[in-house]
């Protein structure tokens, strides 16, 4: 009796947040396939008419090309800088972590906005002067990312107990290289995949800091989204409802390329 | 006497300041089962990893054959070591595992097969080769651990701690499994515990470390009867271990001029009441009267615990159904033999 109850409880509330997350989703949904939607519960009728509108503007294209490459440039450096530091930390430099977990939780400590003055006074002139460029971008957004990185890596490394393993596969004759390659790397894969796949719809959401240093210069599917939000809700709809499938369709790749490689690699 | 097969020189390690090991000297001979045993942080567990090349002594020599391979790269040294956590490849099965060792040592693919199957065969694990770690109890990711370590045929195999995340009964079917494979490839090991009845059953011989220092070795049965410090005493079983004036009261002033001595708690017998027979003080033995303060029994021993003229004994005898039982708070008479009474050592002497 008592289990029964605590079930009912527990849906019941699984339910409350299902509909707390999914209602704004389906009002935006239905909203960008709505023709008329004033003072009905649901819309009178529906249309593809701000869909097609917006595949048509050739800027949406753009922007959601430009989103797309800056985000996985930057992902991608982030990757290739993060993996070996935070594996040469974890694994021989454990003294060092105190400092690292000071460095990651800075851009939580940094409002956007006054990182976003800060790097533009720095970058607007002298030997660096980047600001307005996508090296900016670039720059700030593997800043940005920086704490889902470190901490997705690091939790991997020592829930797979990375030094051991590697121990164990130097003690075997691997070299530190190839034991990375061989034993540490498939065992961390589906951390570092999610780790990249959530830094990744951050910065696909990012809107101040990508407005403020690159606004003017570079339109990305969040400063797209942020001009033409005035000219139609419904054209904004769409866009938010494209936007969110192309980060659904993208994420269920990656994971199942992550399960394929992580298989082969047990093989 | 043989030349030593492994043998190391003054190895002296440091972590922050603190001495871990100590000049400690050790010499194994080919085919030998040694075991380091020792509490938490005695350094044994260090001793292991400096002779596989994980941890780099600030001091010493490591001749194996006659080769010093301080300097060498864990993979070069030719030393193959079980971890205690067993630190199996989860991404790879059971024969991907033992496998590893040989495809990173360049064995071509029909050798490999051909020590695979040997090796699974030998810790009885055939029917699971295509299983992941995470897939097997506790005793056979050991058996996994330890084929793969032995797969790359090393010089010396080395142990550390390999039964203590095992429940007691896989425990003691393991330790004798261990002893049958190394006795069966004469595999030199050296073995690393600090669980005592685990290294008495294994080891051909014993090295019981303590701050750093091997305190005293030798055979299982040497350390257990004639323990030299009363740290060895203690660490070996539940010797009594008494000062000159409590063991004066017990045996008399003829008992020499050490300042602590161990007692076996089976060497003092437990007589029921006044009249018993089957103790003899025409050789040398001696009769005092004591109380019973607790009892219990640990399977096959009965442990009492009984006060004597103002000393607290424990005293072990045989649970075989005839032994006398008494209440907590009984009068006893003990039979002690003075042959039995161990003088110790000063620690560090």
């Amino acid at each position: 009796m008592m289990k029964s109850k605590a079930g009912w409880t527990h849906r019941s509330l699984m339910l409350l947040l299902m509909i707390y997350l999914l209602i704004p989703l389906i009002g935006t949904f239905m909203y960008g396939f709505a023709k008329q939607w004033q003072t009905t519960v649901l819309p009178e009728s529906w249309t593809l008419e701000w869909v097609l509108e917006m595949f048509k503007d050739l800027r949406f294209l753009d922007a959601l090309w430009t989103s797309f490459y800056l985000c996985a440039v930057s992902v991608a450096l982030s990757l290739a800088v993060m993996l070996p530091a935070v594996f040469v930390i974890t694994v021989y430099l454990p003294k060092w972590e105190t400092f690292m977990k000071g460095v990651v939780v800075l851009p939580y400590a940094v409002p956007g906005v006054v990182a976003a003055v800060g790097l533009i006074r720095t970058y607007s002139s002298g030997p660096i002067d980047i600001t307005g460029t996508a090296y900016i971008l670039v720059g700030a957004y593997f800043v940005v990312i920086l704490p889902y990185m470190y901490q997705g890596i690091r939790n991997s490394l020592l829930t797979v107990s990375a030094p051991e393993l590697l121990n164990s596969a130097e003690m075997l004759g691997a070299s530190r290289m190839r034991a990375f390659a061989t034993v540490i790397l498939p065992n961390i894969w589906p951390g570092v995949m999610i780790s990249t796949l959530l830094s990744f719809s951050v910065l696909f959401g990012e809107f101040v800091l990508t407005n403020m240093l690159v606004g003017g210069h570079i339109q990305t599917i969040q400063v797209y989204l942020y001009q033409r939000v005035n000219e139609s809700g419904h054209l904004a709809s769409a866009i938010a409802v494209t936007y969110f499938l192309f980060i659904l369709v993208l994420s269920t790749v990656l994971m199942k390329l992550g399960k394929k490689f992580n298989g082969e690699a047990g093989r | 006497m043989n030349a030593s097969y492994l043998e190391l020189q003054g190895i002296r390690k440091t972590f922050g300041g603190s001495i871990v090991l100590d000049n400690v000297d050790l010499s194994i001979q080919e085919g030998e089962l040694v075991t380091l045993l020792g509490p938490s942080g005695c350094g044994k567990s260090t001793l292991l990893r400096c002779i596989a090349g994980l941890t780099e002594p600030d001091g010493g020599r490591i001749l194996l054959g006659r080769k010093d391979i301080a300097s060498l790269p864990p993979r070069n040294r030719e030393v193959g070591m079980v971890f205690q956590s067993y630190a199996l490849f989860p991404n790879l099965t059971v024969y991907g595992n033992i496998e590893y060792g040989l495809k990173m040592r360049g064995v071509d693919k029909a050798e490999r097969q051909r020590r695979c199957e040997e090796l699974l065969a030998l810790v009885d694990l055939e029917e699971k080769r295509g299983a992941y770690p995470q897939q097997l109890s506790g005793g056979q990711q050991q058996r996994v651990a330890l084929a793969r370590s032995l797969a790359v045929q090393p010089k010396v195999l080395l142990l550390d701690e390999p039964l203590s995340a095992l429940d007691a009964k896989i425990r003691k079917n393991l330790r004798s499994e261990i002893r049958d494979i190394q006795k069966k490839l004469n595999m030199t090991t050296i073995f690393v515990t600090h669980d005592q009845e685990e290294a008495l059953t294994l080891s051909d011989r014993i090295c019981i470390m303590n701050n750093g220092h091997i305190v005293q070795d030798g055979t299982p049965e040497t350390l257990y009867s004639r323990p030299r410090t009363e740290f060895v005493a203690r660490f070996m079983g539940s010797y009594n271990v008494l000062t000159h004036a409590e063991a004066v009261r017990l045996f008399g002033d003829d008992i020499g001029r050490a300042e602590s001595y161990a007692l076996r708690p089976e060497s003092v017998r437990l007589l029921a009441g006044f009249g018993e027979h089957g103790f003899s003080e025409s050789v040398g033995g001696r009769i005092v009267e004591g109380t019973i303060d607790s009892v219990s029994v640990l399977g096959n021993v009965i442990r009492y615990s009984v006060m004597a003229n103002g000393v607290r004994l424990t005293i072990d005898m045989l649970n075989d159904g005839r032994t006398f039982r008494t209440e907590t708070s009984g009068a006893v008479r003990l039979a002690l033999n003075p042959s039995q009474l161990l003088q110790l050592e000063k620690e560090g002497a």
